[in-house]
């Protein structure tokens, strides 16, 4: 018994710490893969503080989680203090379980509800962004102050309440008792509400989601829309960092209250006063207390301001909404495109531009952004069926293209496409095609080159399924030349079995979307359907005994996405000026040899430089010969589907996976 | 003597529960008082009013003459000892103690003087530097004591201050307190329930009970002529029964009719009559005026305290003459260990010991602490 609540405890700390040693292994590894680990290397540390995106957004959730701290704990103070001295029982009991709601109510619902508040109040208000910084920070606000609250009023009940009276007897105006006496008896309850407040406000992400608005990102928003690609390893050394930090201050907390350092306390004012030096006279404590929290004042409200001048609609601002991991950001020694646009800008037009740079992490989740009118990006880039569902409900704006010469360089493939067929829209920025990546060292060349090796049962157990319906479906319809726009059930149907006879005979390994990288870098799984670009990025990585390869089926899926201006743009002018931007040669190759995807722009792919960078590999398996490139794209390429249809869809999808 | 503070018709109550009934109270400068009184009668409340902590309903508070009743407490010459001190935690002895005077901005040298001066007074020398929360009952007490008096208060309002702390040292601190009270010269009002300690220390005892004030006299007055059957009952030990008065000087009780020094009653006026148990002796059967059978005995120390039944009556006394249980004994009073009072609301409520045990009376005792 004694033995099992032994290993019980060691596995217990096992759970809760592994997750944290690896984190903290991985943060300085050399090598991208989270499979291998190649060396000691702070290249990570490196990145994180060239990644000024991330470290804005880092500096961003510091500034909320100060101020949101700092005012939480102000109101739920003077909150406990108000409850604390009501007289009557039932009204008091009332409030105590009123504060306590939010606590308990899901993030999710207190998410929604304050967007739709804060949507509806500056409807009424007519204001035109809704969301901001503000926003932000009373809902963080929102949430925190139960929680202060919960700390401060049983502290105050445990208070003897003859203490507040003793001081006015001696003299005090109410007032002076609470700041001289109830206040230094209730300041370590105040200081735990207000850690507590701090890393509540530091690590949320749902509700901030919802009520953020242009401008200001916070670092779990940011980590969360990376997921496109696979979260960097530079974003382990800042979870290392922060664990520290949180670790410290815990232990810093925890010392100042605990009774080891009141006894130190204790013999530090005995030995004072043995030294026959007086106590430190109050006034001059009280001094040296005013100094320290007039400089935490002044630093607050320099953050404040900070924080609003940022979110301030200056004359030229502009807001930009893009996929997470999708420009050229600076790190590993790229051209920081925002940065370089910024300074350009400021040089052609005599004028400084801020940008605002944000990223998200689905065409769904901007979509929802957007058509909550809640918040107005100048920018956006969505993929091509979200285009055409936007242009069909009258969310983008035609675009002038005498403001944007450089869009003569957009291939001319790329013209007429379905989804904006008159080219008023939209503006390529990059296209992907989907191929099939295999282990050369474990897949038989001969079995290369079409779906069929998705099938092929001599690899039992290799090969990785897409984890979302679409793409799944995709891959057997391809196979079976069934088109996948189809709105003819019985075609979906046909696609299942499909997909059924592979699952039954055994030749997938599991469904994933992002394990596919560190899955396909170890050799774990032999067979991959992917988009071209993300080989480039497992090529990398993978590992000793592992060879990759790629090769594109007869029929595969394409996708675009393009730089549109929603309806809700403040600022046309700034936002056509940074699409030529983007189409100009330097910016248009550092985003494409980030990316590692293909670039529609001339200046690009003709380019020898980037030719050279990339290698004739690469370049054949990004720019292979497609012969009619709209031709092809306009047949494969996903369109946007009907509700009751994408609802069969799932349906099927899920009799697959619980089968 | 001077009037100090001054209660006029004072009212209060809390949640339509009245707990001070149109009382009226003067205060003289320089005197010890006592309220004095069971849980629940309203002494802390009139403490409170003079304290500024609550206001009356109806009535005035007169502080040398002037209405205070809207002056709040820090405005107030009056400075408290609470029942559990009080003492601010956050700071040390000596801080605690010079709260006051950093308060009124006094001078850093004369805070220093006036420190050391009321800590040697509570004899807390070389404790300045000490945590307030580290000290015993007693030491924080005369902190308590230390902190309300170096301001120089008109008067010092004590709640309960003794309630805490063991008998040994509660009985120090009377004198204590008596001493200092002496030697300052600052009017103390002491609340207490403790008739002892009422007893000892008071110039002056306000005995209160259900909100009204039912006596006010020296320590003698209210134990040698209580005004009814309350006071007699609730300070000291008391045998109290129905009797008549025939005429002046003649009262006549448990059947018998004995000489008395009081008069100025109506011819035949019933009344309560007092017999404090120390002022009856135990007579042979024959020569006693009444006569009674002993039904318990309790050795008690200095005295036995024997309990008679006289005709069904159940009489205490104290005596240093042992008798048996069972034992038909003669009991004879004096003239003057007769007190006679009018009948009051209170008659017949007290004074009978047919149930009293040494058991029950702790009990009651420890029940009204409780309460407090």
């Amino acid at each position: 018994m004694k033995k099992a609540s032994k290993v019980f405890t060691a596995l217990m700390f096992l759970f809760l710490f592994a997750p944290l040693v690896i984190l903290l292994v991985f943060s300085f590894n050399e090598a991208r893969s989270l499979s291998v680990f190649s060396g000691f290397s702070l290249k990570w540390y490196k990145e994180l503080f060239r990644d000024t995106e991330t470290l804005k957004a880092v500096r961003n959730t510091l500034i909320l989680a100060v101020c949101a701290a700092g005012v939480s704990t102000v109101m739920g103070t003077a909150a406990a203090v108000g409850i604390h001295r009501m007289r009557s029982k039932y009204l008091r009991s009332a409030l105590d379980m009123v504060t306590n709601i939010p606590m308990i109510n899901p993030d999710i619902i207190t998410g929604i509800s304050m967007m739709l508040m804060f949507v509806f109040a500056s409807r009424l208000l007519g204001l035109a962004n809704s969301l901001s910084f503000i926003t932000l920070l009373i809902a963080h606000i929102t949430f925190c102050l139960p929680y202060v609250i919960l700390q401060v009023l049983p502290r105050l009940r445990q208070m003897d309440k003859a203490l507040p009276e003793a001081a006015m007897d001696l003299g005090c105006t109410p007032w002076g008792a609470f700041w001289k006496v109830e206040l230094p008896e209730i300041m370590p309850a105040i200081v735990t509400g207000m850690i507590m407040a701090f890393t509540l406000s530091l690590d949320d992400f749902v509700i901030s989601y919802f009520t953020t608005g242009t401008g200001f990102q916070t670092l779990p928003i940011r980590i969360y829309n990376m997921t496109k690609k696979t979260v960097t390893p530079d974003m382990y050394a800042l979870a290392t960092i922060i664990f520290f930090v949180i670790l410290a201050l815990l232990l810093l907390s925890n010392l100042t209250d605990s009774e080891d350092s009141q006894k130190l306390r204790a013999a530090r004012k005995a030995k004072r006063a043995a030294s026959g030096r007086p106590p430190m006279d109050p006034k001059k404590r009280r001094i040296l207390y005013g100094c320290g929290g007039s400089l935490a004042l002044a630093a607050l409200a320099a953050a404040v301001v900070f924080a609003v001048t940022e979110t301030d609609n200056k004359p030229q601002v502009l807001n930009v909404y893009n996929w997470g991991e999708y420009i050229s950001d600076g790190s590993e020694g790229s051209m920081d495109v925002i940065k370089e646009f910024a300074a350009w800008y400021e040089q052609e037009y005599g004028r400084p531009v801020q940008v605002n740079y944000e990223t998200f992490a689905s065409n769904e989740d901007m979509y929802a952004k957007l058509s909550k009118n809640a918040i107005s990006y100048d920018v956006i880039i969505p993929s091509d069926y979200m285009i055409a569902r936007m242009i069909d409900e009258d969310m983008l704006l035609p675009l002038d293209f005498d403001n944007i010469p450089n869009y003569q360089y957009i291939d001319d493939d790329f013209h007429g496409l379905y989804y904006d067929p008159e080219d008023r829209y939209s503006v390529p920025y990059a296209y992907g095609i989907v191929g099939v990546i295999y282990n050369a060292n474990v897949v038989d060349e001969a079995d290369t080159g079409s779906w069929d090796l998705m099938w092929n049962e001599k690899y039992a157990g290799q090969v990785l399924q897409f984890n979302n319906s679409r793409d799944a479906f995709g891959t057997a319809m391809y196979r079976a030349g069934i088109d996948v726009n189809t709105t003819d059930r019985s075609r979906w149907d046909q696609a299942l079995e499909s997909l059924m006879e592979q699952r039954r005979s055994g030749v997938v390994r599991s469904y994933v979307m992002d394990e596919v990288y560190n899955m396909m870098e170890s050799g774990e799984g032999a067979i991959a359907a992917y988009y071209a670009g993300d080989y480039f990025t497992m090529l990398d990585a993978q590992a000793d005994n592992v060879d990759l390869r790629f090769y594109y089926p007869e029929r595969t899926n394409f996708y675009i996405d393009a730089m549109c201006i929603p309806t809700c743009c403040q600022n046309k002018e700034v936002a056509e000026i940074f699409i030529n931007y983007m189409l100009s040669q330097e910016p248009a190759i550092a985003n494409a040899e980030y990316t590692y995807y293909a670039s529609p722009n001339r200046l690009v792919y003709e380019n020898e430089d980037y030719i050279d960078e990339m290698g004739p590999e690469a370049m054949d398996i990004l720019y292979p010969d497609w012969g009619d490139f709209s031709e092809k794209y306009n047949t494969y390429a996903y369109r946007n589907l009907d509700s009751d249809l994408l609802g069969y869809i799932n349906s099927l999808w899920e009799t697959l996976k619980i089968n | 003597m001077d009037k100090i503070i001054e209660l006029k018709n004072i009212t209060k109550s809390f949640d339509g529960e009245v707990v001070l009934d149109n009382i009226s109270l003067d205060i003289y400068d320089n005197e010890f008082i006592t309220l004095l009184g069971p849980s629940g009668c309203g002494k802390t409340t009139t403490l409170r009013l003079i304290g500024g902590f609550e206001t009356p309903d109806s009535g005035d508070v007169l502080f040398m003459g002037e209405r205070i009743n809207d002056v709040p407490p820090h405005k107030r010459n009056v400075n408290t000892v609470f029942q559990r001190y009080a003492l601010f935690p956050h700071l040390n002895v000596y801080e605690n103690v010079a709260f006051p005077l950093r308060e009124r901005k006094t001078p850093r040298d004369e805070i220093d003087q006036r420190v050391s001066e009321m800590l040697s007074m509570v004899a807390l020398k070389g404790f300045e530097h000490r945590a307030v929360t580290s000290l015993s009952g007693g030491q924080q007490q005369r902190v308590a004591i230390a902190r309300a008096l170096v301001g120089k208060p008109r008067v010092l309002l004590l709640d309960e201050p003794l309630a805490a702390l063991d008998l040994k040292l509660r009985k120090d601190m009377q004198q204590e307190l008596k001493n200092i009270q002496k030697a300052t010269g600052i009017t103390f009002v002491f609340v207490t329930h403790d008739q002892e300690e009422a007893l000892s220390m008071s110039d002056t005892i306000v005995v209160m009970s259900e909100g009204r004030i039912q006596q006010i006299g020296s320590s003698q007055d209210v134990y040698n002529e209580p005004k009814n059957a309350f006071v007699a009952d609730f300070i000291g030990e008391s045998n109290i029964v129905d009797g008549v008065m025939l005429r002046d000087r003649c009262v006549s009780f448990s059947g018998h009719t004995f000489q008395c020094v009081d008069g100025g009653f109506e011819p035949n006026e019933p009344v309560d009559v007092v017999v404090r148990p120390e002022d009856v002796d135990i007579v042979a059967e024959d020569k006693g005026m009444l006569r009674g059978v002993v039904t318990s005995v309790t050795f008690m120390g200095v005295h036995y305290e024997v309990i008679v039944d006289i005709g069904g009556f159940k009489w205490m006394i104290q005596t240093t003459d042992f008798v048996d249980v069972d034992e038909h004994i003669g009991l004879y009073i004096e003239p003057d260990a007769i007190h006679i009072m009018k009948k009051s609301e209170y008659s017949g409520l007290y004074g009978d010991y047919a149930s009293f045990s040494n058991e029950f009376d702790e009990l009651a005792e420890a029940e009204s602490e409780g309460e407090q």
